[in-house]
């Protein structure tokens, strides 16, 4: 980082669903920039005259901007923020893009006991999170890692069970599916470098502060 | 091209001169400042560096086993191999030790710039001294260091682990709680920190407290703020001990270096008392940190207070670098002395006396035209050519 870098707030946000509201969020406490957009074509947008910079990189990646220090802060899902395990300061709860992390099977071939499905496959497109789970279960299993569409897995007997997020359950409904174990609950948090936490400690605390009562006011 | 394993590099001669010449400058720092220097073995017992530090640090050591199926290990930090050697081979000599190292430790990480798997550790431990001037001493020597290596740009941010020790004993929370809050800390993370405070039996006073307590970071009126909640001798004694310290390093002229944060715990679980980091910008983990750990030798049968700090030189390297300061630090090519045929004696004269004086000299290995020398010391940097003919 430069001197330049030193001067700058870069605050890292994901594309996708998370990036409306958390920009929302970011413009009421007066932090935005023109041409804010995840279908921009510029990855970089700066306001020079608040000494902002965005940068819109796809989900999984916001953790590592941020763990590097290439951006100060950031915004990520807890779910995310977990599979990552990255060594980033976790500074606030947004209570957006609520959802939760659980275990969902067929409808039709449920097991009775949770202990039925050890040893068995899980497809998921968080695998340190599913191990973290079924390891304080004592239950061993065989990991599958998907990139989308993990609800295909049981009915196209890739595996016996999925773990994914969920927000409503229309998805499970639709493909025969049921929730079996909850696992943890999922919004979205904002994030920060923990060098750039105290390098920039007035800047970072200030902001926090104006999104925590943004966030309080909401509920 | 061969493969070397993971998480090891190679220094190349820019780099390697620069490391050496930071090593160098810090060694004389230490030496200066009455350290001595020890060494101490790569390979230790694993029962030995996990006394006093049974966390999770094992999972990162690389471990093997010897001839009698005793577990190995090498070494992740030198502090407590230090502890080790003032127990027990130290043992009739008498208090306080100064003692340095520059050396090279292990662990098992996920590798990074600045931080591989083996990498290499500056610093020194001061033990006998339980009083805020042994840890003043610690932090100016810390920031001197980084003054000397030649960096501008840094932070020193010191905590105080008995302060939150006795903050959760004061309010008589129960050792799950306590675990719980100390982790959230250490993590820093907040939303985690917000859920077991607002669980806690707490006033509604201390729960603020608590939940503002990573945002304690500041001047030194954060310790003025902090006092009002200090109610138990252990807390306030702590912050106490920092105002002391603080004082002690305006009379060493480099408390400007230093900012105050009580949400400051390392991850190491043997500190006891003061704790500090220091941090530059671009870098994303700290460079240097250390602290008082009171109980650690009293795990090795010696009980002696002690306080000290290591830096990462890769670290600091990268610092420099980020800042423009590194390549100052590079070996300077000064003097290529070649020769006409039948002039070897002369340039070999020539050459020790150059060497004698310091300057860094080649000499050439054959005789060579002068058209040929000035090529040569053209492509290899060097700034002068002395030619004998």
């Amino acid at each position: 980082m430069s001197a330049e870098n030193m001067e700058y707030l870069t605050i890292a946000l994901p594309k996708g669903k998370v990036f409306g509201k958390a920009a929302e969020l970011f413009k009421k406490i007066g932090y935005t920039a023109e041409g804010l957009s995840d279908k921009s074509r510029k990855l970089i947008i700066t306001n020079e005259s608040k000494k902002i910079r965005f940068i819109i990189t796809k989900t999984a990646d916001v953790p590592v901007y941020v763990e590097y220090g290439a951006a100060d802060i950031g915004v990520i899902g807890k779910d995310v923020l977990m599979e990552s395990a990255k060594d980033v300061y976790e500074l606030l709860d947004l209570q957006i893009a609520k959802c939760h992390l659980m275990m969902a099977v067929a409808k039709k071939a449920k097991r009775k006991h949770l202990a039925d499905y050890a040893n068995t496959r899980v497809a998921t497109k968080f695998p340190h999170i599913a191990a973290a789970f079924f390891n304080s279960k004592g239950m061993q299993m065989e990991y599958i890692k998907l990139h989308g569409s993990i609800e295909l897995g049981p009915i196209v007997g890739l595996s016996e069970s999925i773990v994914d997020i969920v927000e409503t359950g229309t998805t499970l409904r639709e493909n025969d599916l049921v929730e079996y174990a909850f696992i943890a609950d999922a919004t979205a948090r904002l994030i920060a470098n923990r060098v750039s936490f105290k390098m920039k400690f007035a800047r970072i605390s200030k902001l926090t502060e104006a999104l925590r009562q943004v966030v309080n006011s909401a509920d | 091209m061969l493969e070397i394993p993971y998480g090891m590099r190679d220094f190349l001669p820019h780099d390697a001169a620069i490391k050496r010449n930071i090593e160098n400058v810090l060694a004389d720092l230490f030496k200066v400042w009455g350290y001595d220097e020890v060494i101490t073995p790569t390979v230790e017992y694993l029962d030995t560096l996990t006394i006093g530090n049974k966390n999770s640090m094992q999972r990162h050591m690389f471990k093997f086993f010897d001839k009698n199926n005793r577990t190995l290990a090498l070494r992740n930090e030198m502090t407590t191999s230090i502890a080790r050697l003032v127990s027990s081979r130290l043992q009739n000599e008498d208090v306080p030790f100064k003692l340095s190292y520059i050396c090279k430790v292990y662990r098992y990480e996920k590798a990074q710039t600045g931080r591989q798997c083996e990498f290499y550790q500056a610093g020194v431990e001061l033990m006998g001294n339980g009083e805020p001037t042994g840890d003043a001493e610690i932090v100016a020597l810390a920031i001197k260091s980084m003054l000397k290596a030649g960096l501008g740009n840094f932070q020193v941010c010191m905590g105080q682990v008995a302060f939150i020790n006795g903050l959760m004993q004061q309010w008589n929370l129960s050792a799950e709680e306590q675990k719980c809050i100390r982790t959230a800390l250490e993590k820093h993370d907040l939303v985690k920190l917000e859920k077991a405070v607002s669980e806690a039996a707490l006033t509604d006073d201390a729960k603020a407290f608590l939940r503002s307590l990573p945002m304690l970071h500041g001047d030194k009126t954060v310790l003025a703020r902090a006092k009002a909640f200090a109610v138990n001798e252990q807390s306030r004694q702590a912050l106490q001990n920092l105002q002391k310290i603080y004082e002690a390093l305006q009379l060493y002229g480099v408390a400007e270096y230093v900012v105050f944060d009580l949400g400051v715990i390392r991850d190491f679980s043997y500190y006891t008392g003061m704790v500090f980091e220091i941090y530059a910008p671009g870098l994303g983990s700290p460079l240097c940190g250390g602290g008082r750990y009171d109980n650690l030798l009293a795990d090795f049968g010696r009980k002696c207070p002690a306080t000290g700090f290591a830096l990462g030189l890769e670290r600091l390297m990268l610092a420099l670098k980020n800042q423009g300061k590194a390549e100052c630090l590079t070996n300077n090519k000064e003097n290529y002395v070649a020769y006409a045929a039948g002039h070897l004696a002369e340039a070999v004269e020539k050459a020790m006396v150059l060497r004698a004086a310091g300057e860094i000299t080649e000499l050439a290995g054959t005789a060579q035209k002068l058209a040929e020398a000035e090529a040569y010391c053209q492509k290899k940097g060097y700034v002068n050519l002395v030619y004998i003919q």
